[in-house]
């Protein structure tokens, strides 16, 4: 350990952390059922689910000038309008988000599966959290389509179902090469993903508009821009 | 023979089938360390509070889906730093989170710990204030491991980050620092 490790661990044991209160009676309280079990095992799941707290703080702030765009992709002619509500946010946040800045080479040397592609290249190109790569059209600051791809989870459908229907989003099933596919309709959007242990975690939409989700071939793909379900659904059946 | 007291593995596996007492045994041997760890990421000890307490429900929730054999402490603080985060972003105290280091250990009459020693107060604030100063995912990984003594693999499981990332990101993290401190 370098010196100034040894500065940082003598620096936590200094941190001024409150007392720690007494959690046990609060949390048996609140646990009046009984834990969910499964039989499956080791349970690969991606879920979304909607909650309203989120978004302000990961949405994209200046795609607000209110123009439409116009996108090319797959003979598919989608016209992107932003809606996106004012907050407080600045154009870094996206980036921050998305993760490290690649080439579409080193994208696709880096991943551990082979790309979905759209016969338009990204204008970025992003590696994050997971493994997840990310496509960005547009800019950073007018965002048109973000597609992410994400190794080793899969969705969950019961557990998709019942959270968003929870949450008071409207889900639409599709289809996209005969996968079964999740048209998350409502805003703002969290998404909340599922790991091989089980445990969930949060992936914010990063656009705060619906969202397509489906999985193939061991990963999960994700669609956001202000898309029609059909619009959606043209692009994802052009990723190949 | 003496008897041991039972693991987290027992205990959570007894947690597993129903047991509520194998769970609240696990609440309170692991509050100290969920609490600590939820407060370094949200900076607040109402936050924490929430977090840590809505991190064990939804762990008890969950334990169906929990891996035999697994550890249990990375597994419950992944699920409490989650929490953490979305109390953090829903805050939007992003930016302005700021740990305080006591004063009080080093000045009064009492012996100070070795480690609170080798730091005086002058450089410790200006460590703290560097730390403060880092981008939140260096800092969480510098929290997870320095301040939590959390080994480089249970920092990945707890900030659901692969390993390799921690290291990068501990890496560049000490970098910062260290042209800060140190120059």
């Amino acid at each position: 350990m370098t010196g100034l490790e040894q500065r940082l661990v003598a620096l936590g044991s200094a941190l001024d952390v409150p007392e720690t209160p007494n959690l046990a009676p609060a949390v048996l309280a609140r646990i009046g059922a009984r834990p969910a079990r499964r039989t499956r095992g080791v349970v690969l799941a991606f879920a979304v689910v909607v909650v309203a707290s989120l978004l302000a703080a990961l949405a994209i702030p200046d795609a607000r000038s209110a123009l439409a765009r116009f996108l090319h992709i797959g003979g598919a002619r989608i016209e992107l309008v932003d809606r996106l509500p004012a907050v407080p946010t600045t154009p870094p946040e996206l980036e921050l988000t998305l993760g490290q800045r690649v080439t579409l080479d080193e994208a696709r040397a880096q991943s551990s599966f082979p790309l979905l592609e759209l016969d338009e290249r990204p204008d970025a190109v992003y590696v994050g959290e997971r493994g997840t790569i990310w496509f960005l059209y547009g800019t950073r600051d007018a965002v048109r389509l973000l597609v992410a791809q994400t190794p080793r989870v899969a969705i969950d459908e019961p557990f998709v179902l019942k959270k968003l229907v929870q949450a008071g989003t409207t889900v639409e099933p599709a289809t996209v090469r005969g996968k079964p596919a999740y048209f998350l309709i409502g805003e703002p959007h969290v998404v909340l993903l599922l790991d091989e242990n089980g445990l969930t975690y949060e992936e914010s939409a990063r656009l705060a508009q619906d969202v397509l989700v489906w999985e193939e071939d061991g990963r999960t793909v994700r669609l956001e821009g202000d898309l029609t379900r059909a619009e959606a659904l043209d692009i994802a059946r052009s990723l190949r | 023979m003496e008897d041991r007291p039972p693991t987290d593995a027992a205990l959570a596996e007894r947690a597993r089938q129903g047991d509520e007492r194998a769970f609240e045994e696990l609440v309170r041997m692991h509050s100290g360390i969920a609490f600590r760890t939820a407060y370094l990421l949200t900076g607040s000890a109402a936050d924490a509070e929430d977090a840590a307490q809505a991190g064990f429900v939804k762990a008890w929730g969950a334990l169906g889906r929990f891996r035999k054999g697994a550890e249990f402490r990375p597994w419950l603080l992944r699920i409490v730093a989650n929490e953490a985060h979305n109390r953090r972003r829903s805050a939007q105290r992003r930016d302005s989170l700021a740990l305080r280091a006591a004063v009080a250990d080093v000045s009064g009459d009492a012996v100070p710990s070795p480690e609170a020693a080798a730091l005086d107060q002058d450089s410790r604030r200006m460590l703290l204030g560097a730390v403060n100063r880092l981008d939140e995912r260096d800092r969480d990984v510098l929290a997870c491991r320095y301040f939590l003594d959390l080994s480089e693999r249970e920092t990945a499981e707890v900030l659901g980050v692969r390993h390799g990332t921690v290291k990068s990101r501990t890496a560049r993290a000490l970098e910062r620092l260290r042209a800060e401190v140190e120059e």
